[in-house]
C-alpha cells in the first residue's frame, strides 16, 4: 500500500507531508506480525506493580464490597442511610452511573462502525469491555438495593407459587427487560470481533494460554465463509444494539419520570438521561485509554493523541447537548411555577446541597468547555484524563441530585429530610474497585486492541496525489 | 485414481493472490475446490470469487419474531392468567407492550444472529483442520487439492506469481 514515506517521495510530494500523516495510526502501518507481537507482549509482560495494584483492589473489594454487603445482609437495610422519604439512595445513583458508563462501548463501537468512522478501530474493544464490566456493576447495585437479595429472582417472569407473575405494567420490569437485553447483547457484541484476535493469540501461545485461546477462538481460521458470517452478524449487531442502548437509559429514566414526583415527572428525562450517559461514557473511555496507553507496553503505537482529540471533540459536543437538556429541564418547571417544583429547584441550588449542584455545573460544563475547545489540549493525554475524571465526577453528582437530593422534597413537608449515606459509601468504592480489577485482569487475558480491524483499516487507507497536494483517501473494501 | 494431496500457497499481498486464484482456475481448480484463508476479511468482489450467501439475516428475523411472540405472551398472556389491576390502567395494556415487545424482539434478533454465526460458521469446531499460523500474521493462504503428478506444476506456477511458500499440508489440531 502507498502509505509509507517512500510512496510520498515516489509521488514527488513535499517531504513535510509524510511526517504529518504518520502521526495517524491508519497511515503508519506496521507488519501484522509485528502488531500481533506488540499486543501479545502487552498481555504477557506484567510487572510487580501490576500485581500490587491487583492485591490492593482485591483487598478493597473484600472489605468494601463483600464485607460491607455481608454486614448489610446480616443487619438489614437499617444500616444504610435510607429512610422515608429517601428510599432510593446511592445504590440507585451508582446503578444509573454504571449504566451510563456502559453506553460508551456501544456508542463508540457500534455507532462509529455503522457510520464508518475509521478512527474507532484501535479502541473499540477497550470501550466494549467497559460496557460489559459497567453493566456488571449496575447489576450488583440493583441487587444491593434489593436488600433481600435472595428474593431477586422474583423479577424473572416465571409462574410462582403465589399466582402473581411480575407486573409488566411496572417501569421496574421494563428496566429488568432492557438491562437484561443489553447485558446479553453487549457481551455477544464484545465476543464476536474478539474471535479472530483470540485465534491470533492461540497461534502465538503455549501452555494454559494456548488451551484458553484455543477454546475461546472456537476453531476460527479465517476462511471466506467464516469472515462473511462474522461480518454479517457484526453488522446486524451494530445496527440493532444502538436503539437498545438508547432504550436502556430511556427506560432507566422512566423509573423516575413515570412517577408524579416533583423534579422527576418530566417528558425530557429520556433524552436527558441518554445524553448524560453518553457524556460520562465517552469521558470514561478517555480515562481507560489513558490508563492503557500509559501502563501497558507498546500501546503508545495504537492509542495516539489523535484518538484523544477525537474523543475530546465528541465530549465537547455531548457536553453542550447535556447543558441544553439540563437548561430545558430546569427552565420549564421554574417558569411553570408549581409550588413543589419551585421548592425543589430552590432546595437544589440554595439548600444544603447547593455546593454539590454548583460542582455539577462546573464539572459538566465549565471545565470541559474551558479545556476541550483547544486542539492542543485535546491532544494532551494527561489533560484528557483529568477532563474525563472531572466529567465523571460531575455526572455522578448529577445522578445524586436527581435521586436522593430530589427525594428530600416531597408534597408532604413533614417528611422532608436530608439524606446522609453511610454503608453506601464503602459499597460504592467496592463497585469501582471491582470494575478496575475486572478490567486489569481482562487486559492480561484478551487482546485489548482488535489487531485485525487495525490492519483492515490500514490496508484501506492510501494517499493520493491531487495536483500538488497529497490527500488521504479511504477505500471502501467491504 | 491418482493419489492426491492438499497444497497450501501463502501470499503476503492480496493482488498476487487474486491473480493466483485466476491462474488456479485456468489450471482446472474449480472455485468450490479452492479455499481462501486470510488474517483480515476480503470481500468476494475483491477476491473475484462467487458471492457467498449467509442465512444469518433470515435467522435473525426469525429470532425477532420469536421475541415478539414471547413479549405478546408476557404482556397479554400473564394478565389473562393472573389479572392484576393497576390504578386506572387496562388489564391488557398496549403501551408497555411496545417496550417489552421492542426489548424482546431485539434480544431475539441479536441472540439468533449470534447463534446463526455459530451454526453457519460451524463453530465451535476443534477437529484437525488445514491451517498455518502465518495466516494470523496477515498472510493469505490458497488451499486446494491436486494430484501428486501436478504438484510441481502448481508450485512453479504459484511461486512465479509471488507465493512465498507452496507446500503440501495436512489437517492439524489448531
Amino acid at each position: 500500500m502507498d502509505t509509507t514515506a517512500e510512496s510520498f517521495s515516489s509521488l514527488g510530494a513535499p517531504a513535510k507531508e509524510p511526517q504529518d500523516q504518520s502521526e495517524h495510526l491508519m497511515f503508519d502501518p506496521r507488519p501484522r506480525g509485528e502488531m500481533n507481537d506488540m499486543v501479545m507482549e502487552s498481555m504477557k509482560k506484567t510487572s510487580k506493580k501490576f500485581w500490587g495494584v491487583v492485591i490492593f483492589l482485591v483487598l478493597t473489594i473484600l472489605f468494601a464490597l463483600v464485607g460491607a454487603w455481608g454486614y448489610m445482609i446480616a443487619e438489614g437495610m437499617g444500616v444504610t442511610g435510607l429512610t422515608r422519604p429517601e428510599y432510593w439512595g446511592i445504590f440507585i445513583v451508582d446503578m444509573v452511573f454504571w449504566i451510563g458508563i456502559s453506553h460508551a462501548g456501544t456508542f463508540i463501537s457500534a455507532l462509529l462502525r455503522v457510520m464508518k468512522y475509521e478512527i474507532r478501530r484501535p479502541f473499540t474493544r477497550a470501550a466494549e469491555l467497559m460496557t460489559t464490566f459497567g453493566l456488571i456493576q449496575a447489576a450488583i447495585c440493583i441487587f444491593m438495593h434489593l436488600g433481600r437479595v435472595w428474593d431477586g429472582f422474583w423479577l424473572i417472569p416465571y409462574p410462582n407459587g403465589r399466582d402473581i407473575w411480575p407486573n409488566l405494567h411496572s417501569p421496574l420490569m421494563w428496566d429488568f427487560m432492557a438491562i437484561t437485553t443489553y447485558v446479553i447483547a453487549s457481551t455477544m457484541y464484545l465476543f464476536m470481533p474478539l474471535i479472530p484476535d483470540l485465534a491470533m493469540a492461540r497461534d502465538r501461545s503455549t501452555g494454559w494460554r494456548k488451551s484458553l485461546y484455543r477454546t475461546l477462538s472456537l476453531g476460527f481460521r479465517g476462511t471466506e465463509p467464516e469472515w462473511k458470517h462474522l461480518k454479517t452478524a457484526m453488522n446486524i449487531f451494530a445496527f440493532a444494539i444502538i436503539p437498545v442502548m438508547f432504550s436502556v437509559h430511556t427506560v432507566v429514566s422512566w423509573d423516575f419520570a413515570m412517577s408524579t414526583r416533583p423534579g422527576w415527572s418530566s417528558t425530557i428525562f429520556g433524552p436527558y438521561f441518554v445524553i448524560g450517559a453518553l457524556l460520562s461514557g465517552i469521558a470514561a473511555v478517555m480515562i481507560v485509554l489513558f490508563m492503557i496507553r500509559s501502563t501497558m507496553k507498546n500501546m503508545k503505537y495504537f492509542i495516539r493523541p489523535e484518538h484523544f482529540d477525537f474523543l475530546g471533540k465528541l465530549s465537547l459536543i455531548v457536553s453542550m447537548t447535556w447543558a441544553y437538556f439540563f437548561f430545558n429541564d430546569y427552565l420549564v418547571p421554574w417558569y411553570g411555577g408549581n409550588k413543589f417544583e419551585k421548592l425543589l429547584l430552590d432546595f437544589q441550588s440554595n439548600g444544603p446541597f447547593s455546593y454539590v449542584w454548583v460542582t455539577m455545573l462546573i464539572c459538566n460544563i465549565v471545565i470541559p468547555w474551558a479545556i476541550l475547545w483547544n486542539k492542543k489540549w485535546r491532544r494532551t493525554p494527561w489533560l484528557m484524563l483529568v477532563t474525563g475524571i472531572v466529567i465523571n465526577i460531575g455526572m455522578w453528582i448529577e445522578r445524586f441530585i436527581i435521586i436522593p437530593v430530589s427525594l428530600n422534597i416531597t408534597r408532604m413537608p413533614f417528611t422532608w429530610r436530608t439524606y446522609h449515606p453511610s454503608i453506601e459509601i464503602p459499597l460504592t468504592i467496592g463497585t469501582f474497585a471491582l470494575f478496575m480489577l475486572l478490567y486489569m485482569l481482562a487486559s492480561r487475558l484478551i487482546p485489548l486492541i482488535p489487531v485485525w480491524e487495525v490492519q483492515e483499516g490500514q490496508s484501506a487507507h492510501t494517499l493520493r496525489k491531487v495536483g500538488k497536494a497529497v490527500i488521504p483517501t479511504i477505500s471502501e473494501v467491504d | 485414481m491418482a493419489d492426491t494431496l492438499t497444497l497450501l500457497a501463502l501470499f503476503s499481498e492480496v493482488d498476487p493472490s487474486v491473480i493466483a486464484i485466476d491462474k488456479l482456475h485456468e489450471m482446472g481448480v474449480a472455485d468450490e475446490k479452492l479455499t481462501v484463508i486470510s488474517g483480515i476479511p476480503f470481500s468476494q468482489q475483491v477476491l473475484g470469487r462467487p458471492n457467498l450467501r449467509t442465512i444469518i439475516p433470515r435467522l435473525a428475523m426469525g429470532g425477532a419474531m420469536i421475541g415478539l411472540v414471547a413479549a405478546l405472551f408476557l404482556i397479554f398472556g400473564i394478565p389473562g392468567l393472573y389479572p392484576l389491576t393497576v390504578g386506572g390502567q387496562p388489564v391488557f395494556p398496549f403501551p408497555p407492550f411496545l417496550i417489552i415487545g421492542f426489548e424482546l424482539s431485539m434480544l431475539g434478533l441479536m441472540g439468533t444472529a449470534f447463534l446463526g454465526l455459530l451454526l453457519a460458521g460451524r463453530l465451535p469446531s476443534y477437529e484437525p483442520k488445514i491451517y498455518v499460523p502465518e495466516i494470523s500474521d496477515g498472510k493469505i493462504a490458497l488451499v486446494f487439492s491436486c494430484s501428486v503428478e501436478q504438484q510441481s506444476q502448481f508450485e512453479d506456477a504459484l511461486t512465479s506469481l509471488g507465493a512465498e511458500q507452496v507446500r503440501p499440508v495436512e489437517a492439524t489440531t489448531l
